[in-house]
């Protein structure tokens, strides 16, 4: 299904759009279709997907929040690259995307005093 | 080094005013933004204007890139900005890509909204009134199918009928329950005060509501306290007052909110808790300056909260008292895209003058009086008392030079 | 109007000692206002991390105190009603030599023997605290009462508190001149009018000798500057505050066998995971003047001392750097006195890198000072007039 708004009624149609605008990428290995350039959370959104992390502490599902850099909600792991903003990542024929998932505490191998 | 050249952080409508400025008078200008499209948040702007015709910013952008190009305005788009240094008169600016040096930089960094915490805030499906914006009328992305934006304020007045221009359903605006950080945004007296000043944008009922409750603090308690519980329709969007969200909820996204009656003060009346189901929530916490790099700069700061926050001292010419360092546009207040532009203008001209042997003392001159009469003249006022605010910045900056 | 303007004590800071010697007082009962320039914690109190240790206290008196504080924190924990981010889990400090390695032993003997807590900690003891930690560690030591909170949180927690107790609390109210009337009541002129008090605290850290300036009392307090590292949790690095033993020789002024741009910066490695899993990297310390701007040269040795300790962070995110300024007194220890040359002035402040440490024992002491009580730890070593004139310069 489609989310985008291919005619509005002050806008217009979205200008030139035809199949080569569009490029495969992949977000938690499925493959999506995004418009070349445009934002990968936009791109993600036109494809219904809203949960683009889960909190590494509480595991809960997170997803865009400000869209313009600031909030950092929107991190994911771009071609293996941690913490990068979907919000102003051009999307690009053949990214991988994956989400963060939440950290498992004993992970560091920390001792149970610790609590 | 290139001499005279000029870097310009922030290609709104403030920073490529100033970019084209300073190209017109032969300085070699880069512009550098971290977004992958120029603009800033004249991007989402769509707006009717008093004689009718539309005030769409995307091609106001695009004119405003267009020209900078044309110019010879060299452009750094998807650059984030790290760290800026001064060094004898030499500003170096920090990407995460290259490093930049300049005598002339211009920080026209925009704003940022303030979030509004509420139960469920961080659920996916949850996102700024701005961001809704930007996906509708950049992206053309639909935020959802059905949604409600908390908080009531001219953003979010306007960005309502924009997602509804969109065939987007927004089923209501309403104010956050009452806590230590809402505060005035969950006093129906206080939001109702500031909404006067959209009042003109609305060629219904609401206006009529406005202008005859504006007369006074009296009636403005009345308007309140009489305000109708099913809202008062804006562009067909109930505006409600005596409605506050107190929870958004959902599983793994939003599925929906918990509205509840608010009394005159902003208490929730015992038991009128509702659910709505919708699949997103717009917070609209109004917009505040976003400094960052002022700051990183040196620059010294003041609050004055006509302008929105944290502001840095600068003065008309938009000159701070860092050398070669100038600021246009919301990074000094907020108001609307069109005095950003005139304070670009301004700024370019500050330092076309300070780069140049040009003297353009009648070009600022008459910059800093269009920036006036374009703020007489907004369509949007953001803050009732922005003339205040301004008033305030500028008694700072003569107090902070008598100090030195 | 005037007459709302008087109270008996007005505090001057609303840092976390301000806003401790806020909450104990108001908690006994004074009538007790406190100003602060701009907002709560926007000084020192958020330019720092978060932890409250014995640790890195000289064996005895400050390590005492230090507990003393531990055990206040703990109780507060249960009193304020805005939770803080308390977390007791010890913490440890690691030797890169046996060098090193032979005066943590003296530390150790000489902690025990002052009463507390500590134990020596051998190789596998720290491939058990953290895989994360480089593998050529010799060992180090662990201190199992030591604390970490939110200093931000606490502040505004005390803040809050002290508020329910009846403190008036002005923001963005600057005391630009200070002096006693004829009377012999303490006048006090802000941006915001005049306040008037019997007994004034000066709790402005290391701002400090402005206000002291003012009544013509010499603070011989200086800044010294601090850098800290905020990274982004992407695997839980450890559980609680790790330090390199160097840290203790860098605080105290002692020679380390480390890099000449290492030793110039005081950079040494202080590790402190955050309740969120996030993690605060530090430390530098540096006489530089009021100046805060972040030097991302002295960042760069930061996280250079940081990966030598803990290599695997190498590749970690940072979310943002920032730097503060402790209120550094030459022997390390606070001013927590009355002045007697300005009968009814008071001085909480000099706390260098143990201003969350040790708040809560000085708003108490502060309190039991102002009411005549007996005070909790003695206070002969943090009068103000232990200095040397020549020290006061």
């Amino acid at each position: 299904m489609t989310r985008r708004i291919l005619d509005h009624p002050i806008l217009g149609k979205m200008e030139d759009l035809d199949d080569s605008n569009y490029v495969s990428f992949q977000f938690n290995e499925v493959i999506y279709q995004g418009i070349e350039n445009e934002s990968l959370a936009a791109a993600l959104l036109a494809n219904g997907i809203r949960t683009l992390r889960y909190h590494e502490e509480s595991g809960r599902a997170r997803g865009i929040y400000c869209n313009i850099g600031h909030c950092y909600e929107c991190r994911v792991t771009i071609d293996g690259r941690p913490g990068v903003r979907a919000c102003l990542t051009p999307v690009k024929e053949g990214m991988d995307v994956v989400s963060g998932k939440p950290i498992s505490s004993n992970e560091g191998g920390v001792s149970s005093e610790a609590e | 080094m290139r001499l005279n050249n000029a870097i310009i952080i922030g290609a709104g409508p403030a920073g490529l005013t100033a970019a084209a400025t300073c190209a017109e008078n032969g300085m070699n200008v880069l512009v550098i933004d971290e977004y992958m499209r120029t603009g800033g948040r004249l991007l989402g702007q769509l707006y009717e204007e008093p004689d009718g015709g539309w005030w769409n910013g995307i091609e106001e952008s695009r004119n405003l890139y267009e020209k900078a190009v044309e110019l010879g305005v060299e452009f750094h788009l998807n650059t984030p900005v790290n760290n800026l240094e001064n060094e004898g008169g030499v500003w170096t600016i920090y990407t995460e890509q290259e490093i930049f040096q300049t005598e002339h930089l211009l920080l026209a960094t925009g704003a940022a909204e303030s979030p509004i915490p509420i139960p469920g805030w961080t659920l996916p499906g949850v996102m700024s009134v701005g961001a809704a914006q930007v996906m509708t009328n950049v992206h053309r992305v639909q935020p959802g199918d059905r949604g409600i934006i908390i908080g009531v304020n001219v953003l979010s007045a306007a960005i309502a009928m924009e997602l509804s221009l969109a065939n987007i359903e927004v089923v209501s605006l309403a104010l956050p329950e009452k806590n230590l950080i809402t505060q005035e945004s969950a006093n129906p007296k206080e939001v109702m005060k500031s909404l006067l000043h959209v009042s003109h944008m609305a060629p219904s009922k609401f206006a009529r509501w406005g202008s005859r409750l504006m007369k006074n603090s009296f009636m403005q308690t009345l308007g309140v306290n009489f305000y109708p519980k099913s809202g008062v329709k804006m562009w067909n969007i109930p505006v409600q007052l005596r409605k506050a969200v107190t929870e958004i909820y959902g599983d793994d996204k939003v599925e929906g909110v918990k509205l509840a009656t608010i009394n005159a003060k902003g208490e929730i009346v015992p038991g009128s808790e509702e659910n709505i189901t919708l699949d997103f929530v717009c917070i609209a916490g109004g917009l505040y300056p976003l400094a960052e790099l002022a700051a990183v700069a040196g620059c010294p700061f003041y609050l004055v909260e006509e302008l929105g926050g944290y502001v840095p001292l600068h003065n008309e010419r938009m000159e701070t008292p860092l050398q070669g360092l100038y600021v246009a546009g919301n990074i000094t207040g907020i108001e609307g895209a069109k005095v950003a532009a005139s304070q670009g203008r301004t700024a370019g001209l500050s330092m076309v003058c300070h780069a140049t042997e040009n003297q353009l003392e009648d070009e600022i001159n008459y910059s800093m009086e269009q920036t006036s009469k374009t703020r007489e003249e907004a369509h949007i006022q953001f803050h009732p008392e922005i003339d205040k605010g301004r008033t305030k910045i500028l008694n700072q900056w003569k107090s902070y030079h008598l100090e030195e | 109007m005037a007459n709302n303007r008087h109270c008996d004590v007005i505090v001057i800071g609303g840092g976390i000692v301000g806003s401790a010697i806020a909450y104990y007082c108001s908690k006994s009962e004074l009538d007790i206002t406190l100003l602060e320039k701009k907002e709560l914690a926007s000084g020192t109190s958020s330019k720092c991390d978060g932890n409250i240790l014995a640790v890195d206290k000289d064996p005895g008196f400050d390590s005492q105190m230090s507990l003393k504080s531990q055990n206040l924190v703990h109780k507060l924990k249960e009193e304020l009603e805005i939770p803080f981010d308390y977390r007791n889990p010890g913490s440890v400090l690691v030797c890169e030599n046996e060098l090193e390695m032979e005066a943590a032993q003296r530390w150790v003997d000489q902690q025990q023997e002052a009463g507390l807590d500590f134990r020596m900690l051998d190789r596998e003891d720290l491939r058990n605290e953290s895989s994360y930690l480089a593998d050529d560690l010799f060992g180090g030591l662990e201190c199992r009462t030591d604390s970490i909170v939110n200093p931000y949180m606490l502040t505004y927690a005390m803040g809050q508190g002290a508020k329910k107790f009846g403190a008036k609390i002005h923001t963005h109210t600057e005391v630009k001149n200070l002096y006693k009337n004829q009377k012999k009541i303490f006048v006090l002129e802000t941006n915001h009018g005049t306040f008037t008090a019997n007994k004034v605290v000066n709790a402005c850290g290391a701002w400090a000798p402005y206000i002291g300036e003012m009544l013509d009392i010499n603070i011989p307090i200086k800044p010294r500057k601090g850098h800290v590292i905020v990274a982004s949790r992407q695997k839980p690095v450890a559980s609680r505050n790790v330090m390199e033993f160097g840290y203790l020789i860098s605080k105290f002024g002692g020679e380390r066998q480390v890099d000449p741009i290492t030793e110039k910066y005081g950079a040494a490695l202080v590790f402190e995971p955050t309740e969120s899993q996030n993690f605060l990297v530090g430390s530098s310390r540096q006489f530089n003047g009021y100046d805060t701007k972040v030097d991302h040269d002295v960042v760069k040795h930061i996280a250079k001392r940081a990966v030598r300790f803990f290599p695997k962070i190498r590749d970690m995110t940072v979310i943002r750097t920032y730097a503060g300024l402790r209120p550094w007194t030459i022997d390390h220890l606070p001013i927590i006195s009355h002045v007697e040359e300005a009968p009814g002035f008071y001085i909480a402040a000099g706390h260098e890198g143990d201003g969350i440490s040790l708040a809560a024992i000085t708003g108490k002491v502060i309190e039991e000072m102002i009411n005549g009580f007996e005070t909790s730890i003695p206070t002969e070593p943090l009068r103000y007039d232990r200095f040397s004139m020549e020290e006061r310069v």
